[in-house]
């Protein structure tokens, strides 16, 4: 196995060659033939099919995406004691055996990847290259954690060695780990997850976003398709109250959680909470949340990239992505000419159908979100300056939410401070780089952070004081690459874990260390 | 092609270089010669607009070169400068001027008016122009009105600057017909803010509503309008855009309009060949022009096939780009004189390719009219004196707009001056007329 290739990042379809956007077309037609899927309770081999929820098209809410069987309490169970059984032959495995099958899984999705960049269309609303880059990321994570685990089993950290005894220090699988994934990558961060637990040799449950079952179904299908024993991966649709459940559970050694704060603050407390009598492990919590992030606009800055720049990193997916661009902080230079450019720009945006090829802004997830999102317009037009004008031909029917520039707020709005997970965007005049940092400083978050500027001495500044896990410099501050930029937040936006990078198996196993007495009658044998 | 070569060569000026020039052509080498410097360099060219003093200036001009490891004796001089205000402001001031100085050798004029004189002066020396509007990049839909409108104001004002000069008969007629002294090339992306890679329908249908005015202007007028090719993510959108509006009923008769071909793209012959199915095609009365280039965005392109994991649309070998440049010369010349309508222009420095398409022309029987030969302002200087004094046909590119709106264009065109790969350099630093010549 050491011969495998360097990883590379799994390359994005061309979609500026017409074929290849034929291809998806093609794809999307006979995914809708084929809709609804049905997802399943699919706990090792069995596989039970219900009709308890389903998941919706949000461009279109009447359209069913999945129909859904929705796990019981026994069925959670049922899924952590099978997991635990499971786990005995799979963490037995040597980590190039686990390593290969999660490459084949590789190979599995490659197969189906436009159906599945299809899906990931139709049941999250992602435009086509979201959804592209979804998959893709999907693919990296399975070829980057196979390539680590080897490293981890096969490189052990060095320990010092003295005459008469050998100390050699391992990794060892922790048990079960309970993925709970959001819906946002509905394909990427649950099989990241996913796969870095079964890489390193655990058994996992995953408990998919309510609003993305049938993607996570396929994600099953093709990792069981790869050769993860049933046993040893089992899928729990559901809603928080299975998460929640799961979380809990005593047998439970690890949970993986990316999402929103308030929940990833309740397993946090559930795993700290005093364990219960016959408690056998100290679970680990590895936690992705949200963030309110920032992007330093400098005066010397050049407004012709920095406006893509923004555009891309509020508005693409309609800015459902935990490191979207959602507050800017520009030098009072340059402002009122950065508003004014941003609104326009944010105008001529296309706001529609996911499956539109030059669509930005789709629906957004679900009508909760929608209103969540008005909310937060309506406050920042009561409060501050809408510089955008509402497009008056939204489709009619779907989460449509117009993006949204706005500026002039109150220090204290809930717009400069809360995760709004949507297409709206604040801009503030500061009077210099310091003073931008400030106000970064004093969020509880720092997920991603953004800075444009052309002075190398004020970006290392800048870089020196900026708290969060992932500072872009001249770009855009979305689309972390496997292996390029290893992707997490720091304060309450998670628990300082890298997605994606060295060190981010660390969490999914425990230490061991053997120390053996070689000395026996007086000699070293 | 030797022959023609050799007498281009000739032609060529030596002697006749002014001071400043000599001195520009220093630093360029100086520049060429060390990697950081010329890094420093660049990124403080790109920044000049954007400072708002000249303590700003000289700030961002110090932190550039901390970052040259082994500063010749010059840059420490500068550093010293940086260290105090008055420093600075002298610092800042001298720097302010060496990159204006450098701008006018690209940019004719901050606007039409202003680039007035050196637009007819070209023309007295036998050289005709199209001129391109620099400008800040088109974000918002207000931007791309402006540019429009500017364009609009442009093809006016252009055919004041030409009123009264002298007939060129070798400038203003070819086997096909009369060609316009007014020569505007436009930008789709600054058209429209609308140009998406995967869409290309978004943008061309923006984009076409402000085109199909300046096309009715340019008819209207006898203007020449030259729709310039960027990078392969919008060359969907520009290519149908050009062929599908230029097709409409109400453009038939005019204006005279064109497109580029670039040869550094791997499909780039498959390009030529839609483009001379559809001059074949449709029933036009000015044949369309088909500016043959090797390519502006290179490392654009390189870079981002690289970051996405794409095979690189465009040759890596430069040679490949010279070789598919010539035969693609080969077929538009030879299409033409089969009677296909289409007009060809060919826009090199390389003394080979230059060559390579007047020998190739000629021997087709064309006229020296029936092929033109395109250069950049600054760039292409010695080659359009040469172009022009041997009776060949010679058009300079001369983009105009201010400092702020030019210098994403002026760095571009100093890092294609300072690379080791260019044939500017070769020339420059005395490679022999046989290698210069030599088949690529």
């Amino acid at each position: 196995m050491s011969a495998l290739p360097p990883f590379a990042n799994e390359p994005l379809v061309e979609l500026r060659r017409a074929p290849q956007r034929t291809a998806l077309i093609d794809a999307l037609a006979a995914l809708d033939a084929s809709l609804p899927l049905r997802v399943p309770v699919w706990i090792g081999p069995d596989r039970r099919d219900g009709e308890d929820f389903t998941s919706t098209d949000p461009g279109d809410p009447s359209g069913v995406i999945a129909t859904v069987a929705s796990a019981a309490p026994a069925e959670v169970e049922r899924a952590v004691d099978a997991a635990r059984e499971g786990f005995r032959a799979w963490s037995a495995r040597p980590a190039a055996d686990r390593a290969a099958v999660l490459l084949r899984t590789a190979a599995v999705l490659r197969e189906r990847r436009t159906a599945l960049t299809a899906l990931a269309v139709r049941e999250c609303a992602k435009p086509w290259d979201q959804a592209d880059a979804d998959v893709c990321e999907a693919i990296d994570f399975l070829e980057y954690y196979a390539r680590a685990a080897i490293d981890l089993e096969e490189l052990a950290p060095a320990l010092l060695q003295v005459a008469g005894e050998r100390n050699t220090m391992a990794y060892r699988p922790r048990g079960v780990c309970a993925v709970i994934a959001p819906w946002n990558f509905p394909l990427a961060i649950a099989l990241g997850m996913t796969a870095a637990a079964l890489a390193t040799g655990n058994a996992v449950v995953l408990k998919p976003a309510e609003q993305s079952p049938g993607c996570a179904f396929e994600l099953v299908r093709a990792l069981r398709d790869g050769g993860v024993p049933p046993q040893a991966l089992a899928l729990l649709p559901g809603d928080g109250e299975v998460g929640a459940a799961l979380a809990r559970h005593p047998r439970v050694q690890t949970i993986a959680f990316t999402g929103s704060v308030p929940v990833g603050l309740d397993i946090l407390a559930a795993a700290a909470a005093a364990p219960s009598a016959g408690a056998r492990h100290l679970p680990r919590v590895i936690a992705e949340l949200g963030g309110k992030n920032c992007v330093i606009v400098d005066s010397d800055a050049d407004l012709d990239d920095v406006v893509p720049g923004l555009i891309d990193s509020a508005f693409a997916y309609g800015g459902q992505k935990c490191s979207a661009a959602s507050r800017v902080l520009a030098h009072e230079a340059v402002a009122d000419t950065l508003v004014q450019r941003l609104a326009g720009a944010a105008d001529v945006l296309v706001t529609g159908q996911a499956d539109t090829f030059g669509t930005t802004v789709p629906p957004v997830i679900e009508e909760s979100a929608r209103d969540r999102v008005q909310r937060y317009a309506e406050l920042g037009s009561r409060t501050g300056r809408v510089a955008t004008t509402v497009p008056r031909d939204l489709p009619s029917t779907g989460w449509f939410c117009a993006p949204t520039v706005v500026s002039g707020l109150p220090s204290d709005s809930p717009v400069l401070h809360e995760e709004i997970f949507g297409p709206v965007l604040a801009v503030e005049a500061v009077r210099d780089v310091d003073a931008a940092c400030d106000r970064v400083d004093e969020l509880p978050f720092a997920l991603t952070g953004g800075l444009y500027c052309r002075n190398p001495r004020t970006v290392e500044h800048v870089v020196r004081r900026s708290p969060v896990g992932n500072l872009y410099v001249n770009r855009a501050v979305t689309g972390a690459m496997v292996g390029r930029q290893p992707f997490g937040g720091n304060r309450l936006s998670g628990t300082g874990t890298k997605a994606g990078g060295p060190g981010y198996l660390l969490q999914f196993v425990e230490p061991q260390v053997i120390t053996e007495n070689t000395v026996r009658h007086g000699l070293v044998v | 092609m030797q022959e023609v070569g050799r007498a281009l060569a000739d032609a060529l000026p030596h002697a006749a270089r002014g001071p400043l020039r000599v001195l520009d052509d220093r630093a360029m080498e100086f520049a060429s010669s060390d990697a950081e410097l010329r890094a420093a360099l660049f990124r403080f060219v790109d920044v000049v607009p954007a400072c708002r003093t000249l303590d700003d200036l000289a700030g961002h001009l110090t932190g550039f070169l901390e970052d040259v490891d082994d500063p010749p004796p010059s840059i420490d001089a500068a550093m010293r400068m940086g260290s105090t205000r008055v420093g600075r402001a002298a610092l800042g001031a001298a720097a302010a001027v060496g990159v204006k100085r450098m701008a006018h050798r690209f940019i004719v004029g901050a606007d039409v008016s202003g680039a007035r004189g050196v637009l007819r002066d070209l023309w007295r020396q036998g050289v005709a122009s199209s001129v391109d509007l620099l400008g800040e990049a088109t974000v918002t839909a207000d931007e791309a009105d402006r540019y429009a409108a500017r364009c609009a104001a442009a093809l006016d004002d252009l055919a004041g600057v030409y009123d009264g000069l002298d007939p060129m008969p070798l400038l203003e007629r070819d086997a096909a017909g009369p060609t316009p002294r007014v020569n505007l090339s436009v930008k789709t992306s600054a058209l429209t803010p609308l140009l998406r890679p995967d869409a290309p329908d978004l943008g061309r249908r923006d984009a076409a509503e402000r085109l199909r005015p300046l096309l009715r202007q340019a008819r209207d007028r006898g203007a020449h309008l030259h729709v310039d090719m960027e990078s392969l993510d919008s060359r969907e959108a520009v290519t149908d855009l050009v062929l599908s509006v230029l097709a409409e009923d109400e453009f038939r008769e005019g204006p005279s309009a064109g497109v580029v071909l670039q040869a550094y793209l791997r499909d780039a012959p498959a390009l030529a060949t839609r483009l001379l199915e559809w001059c074949a095609r449709e029933p036009r009365a000015v044949p369309l022009t088909v500016r043959l280039v090797k390519g502006a965005y290179w490392d654009h392109e390189i870079i981002e096939a690289r970051q996405h994991g794409w095979t690189s649309p465009v040759f890596e070998q430069k040679s490949d780009s010279d070789r598919t440049f010539e035969a693609l010369t080969r077929d538009l010349l030879a299409a033409r004189s089969s009677g296909v309508p289409v007009r060809v222009a060919i826009a090199s420095h390389n003394l080979r390719s230059v060559a390579h398409a007047l020998a190739a022309n000629d021997a087709l029987g064309g006229h020296s009219a029936d092929v033109e030969i395109q250069v950049l302002r600054g760039l292409g200087d010695e080659l359009q004196h040469a172009l022009s004094t041997t009776g060949r046909r010679v058009r300079t590119y001369c983009p105009v707009g201010d400092l702020v709106a030019g210098m994403a264009y002026l760095v571009r065109r100093l890092l294609e001056n300072t690379s080791n790969e260019s044939f500017l350099h070769d020339q420059v630093s005395g490679v022999p007329i046989e290698e210069l010549l030599k088949a690529p």
